[in-house]
């Protein structure tokens, strides 16, 4: 049997063998691990092999359609001679063996890859001055380097229509397509969906959908990036600009908590794409649809320009020097009867330069960031101690765990990066995977397809299925039974109160029973009004299995995390540290509702979507006395805003985000703020130097230092150490 | 199908099978009962994707429909999509409604040298259709066919289960109308043989001579 035919491959995407091996690569002697591949080796060394089919990411054995990597191999006979093989192989499929004689650059090879890339061009419509993927084109590249100048093809090349529609998101050009397979072995490999394939076969092969369904992938944006040559193009991005034309700057994703790595490609002041950014310890080379395509607010024609008054029931543009005269004014006014409500998607700096100013300037400690429902108030140990903390696995710690139970969570979802990992896990790794949840999703890709127990239990029985699940881990235990088939007295009848049959219970605990398990908690646990039970439970289970803080229950928007670091929270200031209590979000609420709260300042949030009592939300917001938002548009809570302060997107500033596993990265400015946007974090320094601060902050660099000096848990994050792929906070003792 | 419980397609399966819902299932229980047979002999359920594709012709009446497709897929455990690039690779699975005989004309050497063109003539004028399509009345599919391995009685035409050697432009207008009299579908037939690995039958013999009970 192939390799091929594995499902879950034994060997890791880099199958460092402890064994070496020395090969020789176009006269240069290498010391590599025993079966890597020779592209590897040789790409590893720095000796130029080209290839379209051959991914690092994607499983081997597969590829191997291109024929573009071949090279010439010989080994050393006993007697001495150097006997070549008769026919070229491909390095990608090429394992190195001891003594391998491997030449890239030779006559006979040189010639192969002409006539490669001649067979490749046959179909190609050549029609680089109007793809996407000119220049930057590996097709477009190889060919100017190692292709003929010439075609002796005359024939009539094949043709299809033009924009084939995959998706909503995804075109498809069959005629340029080389049928290297990258994009079908994606959807195999890494996301799951198996939606993309070849069909049909010789010179008709094209890539397709089963029966021609839409390509429905959470992560078909990949396909994109991967296709060597402009077969799959984005319907966004299509036919909007050259790559020379557009400039490019690193930033982070602002669409979840997993802090994905992008490169934000634009020209003068419109983001025209978001490709990927590569960080292994993150989002490795991949994004999610949401995060790919999800980027167009930032230069959509909606964003503010300058600060609104509402004078007479209407807005009305006024300058930012009356903005913060009527701002002033009502604070002073309001005293300490006033508070601040920051969404996770404001940066570090300004949350915390938000704080500093109502707890130190104004002396109001009514601040909150939460808009979910909340199981435990903010000055609880517990709510300290697990969802304030962030994850208790890095996320790429997680692919070496031997079993991953994943709890309350549509993953693919909710953290759409930390599902790759689990996939990734599983797939690659050996890992076996326990989900646990009240429903199985339709979507294209799940946990469920790929883990060894789904225990779907009854809505409202997770505290039972916990509880049993924590008796069978106790009993696997103690019988050392992990590997036995299930006691007599196990049934499958499903239990009636869970809808679980306790012989599943036991398959579940006989997997968590082999160790190394790590939790991984959704929406539906920590949001839920018996949250201190599924914890412990949850605590116990790792517990039992020495695997105690591998307890992950990560937030959700991309600087929750930060956000209650710097001490957006009542009674918890910048670094988890004590302070004096104050309102939260609903207690806020309730008192504009009720007229007792003077001045209420909204930023990055908007409670009238998002807040979970919807009903009070509108009170609140809509009662309040002086509201004033701070915001990109005019969302529904802006709108009811007596003052709106343009703010301005990730593209247009400088700052950092904490990810749901607590690494601060930082977001590089791309171009100049749209109007007279400015940075929430410049928005309140200016104020604050207004109301008589007495540290004036200019710049993203002094802030950023601040927070290294007076933060706990940032004092190694500083504008000199935080680099392209951030560093990690460290989470302060809770007091 | 993912279901509650323990997860059988997790450690055998790298894809997610979109399930075709357990009522849409059209295999009757002796072609369930053949298709797991013929999976026993493999390490993977995967890999009986050939055979099973056979049964699914013959179970759906002669053609794969997207539905035949998915039902595959689903008792196989893979992606449809996968499975459905399977189908349209091999030119023997039906992606189309056949006529109720399929004559397949083998047109490689030794049967072109021995007239096989003046076959698909003589078959094109008397059905008054061209390569590939199938007659009005919904009868008669005329397709070539690659080497049917039978070159010492060239010309051959394969018709469902059958060979039928030694056609020549004057017999083959016999051999149609022997056709028109049986009551079988052909192309739903092809499947008997071909898993269950049995050779072709009586029809081998008497080259020239048809009679419609052998069909």
């Amino acid at each position: 049997m192939s390799d091929r035919s594995l499902t879950q491959t034994e060997v890791s995407l880099n199958p460092l063998s402890s064994e070496r091996v020395n090969i020789t690569i176009d006269g240069i002697s290498l010391s590599v691990p025993k079966g890597e591949n020779v592209i590897e080796a040789a790409l590893n060394a720095g000796i130029d092999i080209p290839y379209f089919c051959y991914h690092p990411r994607l499983s081997k054995g597969d590829a191997a359609n291109c024929r573009m990597c071949l090279v010439e191999v010989a080994s050393t006979a006993p007697d001495g001679s150097v006997r070549k093989m008769p026919k070229p192989q491909t390095a990608c499929t090429l394992p190195a063996a001891e003594g391998m004689i491997i030449d890239t650059n030779t006559e006979k090879i040189n010639k192969d890859r002409k006539g490669v890339l001649e067979f490749l061009l046959i179909n190609h419509p050549l029609d680089c001055p109007v793809c996407d993927r000119g220049g930057e084109c590996p097709l477009q590249n190889n060919t100017l380097y190692y292709g003929a100048s010439a075609s002796r093809f005359t024939e009539e090349k094949r043709h299809y229509p033009k924009a084939y529609p995959l998706s909503a998101q995804v075109v498809l050009d069959r005629e340029r397509c080389i049928q290297c397979a990258r994009c079908t072995r994606f959807t195999d490999d890494i996301s799951g969906d198996a939606q993309l394939g070849l069909l049909k076969r010789g010179s008709d092969v094209e890539v397709g959908t089963f029966a021609h369904t839409s390509f429905n992938s959470k992560f078909s944006g990949n396909v994109i990036e991967l296709c060597p040559v402009g077969a799959l193009t984005s319907r966004t991005y299509r036919f909007k600009s050259r790559p020379w034309d557009l400039m490019t700057q690193k930033s982070i994703c602002s669409k979840c908590s997993n802090g994905c790595n992008i490169k934000l490609d634009y020209r003068m002041d419109e983001v025209l794409r978001v490709n990927a950014r590569l960080n292994e310890d993150v989002n490795e080379e991949w994004t999610c649809d949401r995060g790919k395509f999800g980027h167009d607010y930032i230069s959509s024609p909606d964003r503010l320009k300058s600060p609104l008054m509402r004078k007479d029931g209407k807005f009305v543009e006024v300058s930012w020097h009356q903005a913060y005269s009527l701002l002033a004014d009502k604070l002073r006014a309001a005293g300490t009867n006033c508070g601040a409500i920051a969404g996770g998607r404001t940066t570090n700096e300004s949350v915390y330069l938000l704080q500093k100013l109502f707890r130190e300037i104004l002396g109001s400690n009514n601040l909150d960031c939460r808009l979910d429902s909340n199981p435990l108030p903010a000055s609880d140990p517990l709510f300290k101690k697990s969802l304030q903390t962030g994850m208790g696995n890095k996320i790429a710690d997680l692919e070496k765990m031997k079993t991953i139970m994943v709890i309350g969570s549509d993953l693919q979802d909710e953290q759409p990066i930390l599902f790759l990992r689990v996939r990734k896990a599983w797939r690659f790794k050996g890992a076996k995977v326990v989900y646990v949840s009240d429903h199985l999703t339709t979507d294209s890709t799940a946990v469920s397809d790929f883990a060894s127990v789904n225990l779907i239990y009854q809505p409202g029985s997770e505290i039972t299925v916990l509880k049993d699940l924590e008796n069978a881990l106790a009993r696997v235990l103690s019988a050392n039974t992990a590997d036995s088939e299930p006691p007599a007295q196990l049934n499958t009848q499903p239990s009636e109160a869970t809808g679980l049959s306790n012989n599943d219970i036991h398959l579940a605990a006989s997997l968590l029973a082999k160790g190394e398990i790590t939790i991984i908690a959704g929406k539906s646990v920590s949001q839920h009004s018996q949250y201190v039970e599924l914890y412990q439970s949850l605590t116990n289970l790792l517990a039992s299995t020495n695997s105690e803080g591998n307890l992950n229950i990560p937030v959700h928007e991309c600087n929750s995390l930060g956000t209650m670091d710097m001490g957006m929270l009542p009674g918890s200031g910048p670094g988890f540290t004590k302070c004096a209590g104050g309102m939260g979000t609903a207690e806020m609420l309730q008192a504009s509702a009720d007229g007792n709260l003077q001045v209420l300042w909204v930023m990055g949030a908007d409670p009238v979507q998002n807040f979970h009592n919807n009903e009070l939300a509108v009170r609140g917001i809509e009662n309040c006395p002086f509201l004033v938002v701070s915001e990109l548009t005019l969302t529904e809570t802006a709108k009811r805003a007596d003052l709106v302060l343009p703010a301005v997107s990730i593209a247009e500033q400088e700052g950092t985000f904490t990810s749901c596993e607590g690494r601060v990265q930082k977001l590089f400015k791309a171009f100049e703020p749209v109007g007279s946007s400015k940075p929430d974090w410049l928005i309140v320094a200016e104020l604050s130097a207004i109301l008589g601060a007495k540290n004036l902050y200019f710049t993203f660099n002094d802030v950023l230092q601040s927070i290294s000096k007076e933060v706990p848990g940032y004092e190694k994050i500083n504008p000199g150490t935080i680099g392209d792929q951030g560093i990690f906070r460290t989470v302060p003792a809770a007091g | 199908m993912i279901q509650n419980g323990i997860n059988t397609l997790a450690d055998s399966y790298i894809t997610h099978p979109v399930a075709q819902p357990e009522d849409k299932m059209q295999f009757s229980e002796e072609a369930v009962a053949e298709l797991e047979e013929i999976i026993s002999h493999y390490p993977e359920r995967k890999a009986a994707c050939l055979p099973a594709l056979w049964i699914a012709q013959r179970e759906y009446g002669g053609h794969l429909t997207p539905a035949a497709i998915r039902e595959v897929a689903t008792r196989l455990g893979t992606s449809q999509t996968e499975v459905e690039g399977v189908a349209t690779f091999y030119t023997m699975y039906n992606l189309r409604p056949r006529g109720r005989h399929h004559l397949e004309v083998c047109t490689c050497l030794t049967c072109a040298v021995m007239g096989a063109y003046d076959v698909v003539h003589a078959l094109e004028h008397a059905l008054d259709i061209s390569i590939g399509e199938t007659t009005a009345d919904g009868e008669f599919t005329l397709s070539e066919a690659e080497c049917l391995n039978y070159c010492g009685n060239a010309t051959v035409v394969q018709v469902g289960d059958h060979y039928f050697p030694d056609i020549s432009p004057s017999n083959c207008l016999n051999l149609v109308e022997e056709l028109r009299k049986s009551e079988k579908y052909t192309p739903a037939l092809l499947a008997d043989s071909l898993v269950k690995i049995q050779t072709p039958g009586a029809s081998l013999k008497g080259g020239g001579s048809f009679k419609a009970e052998e069909i």
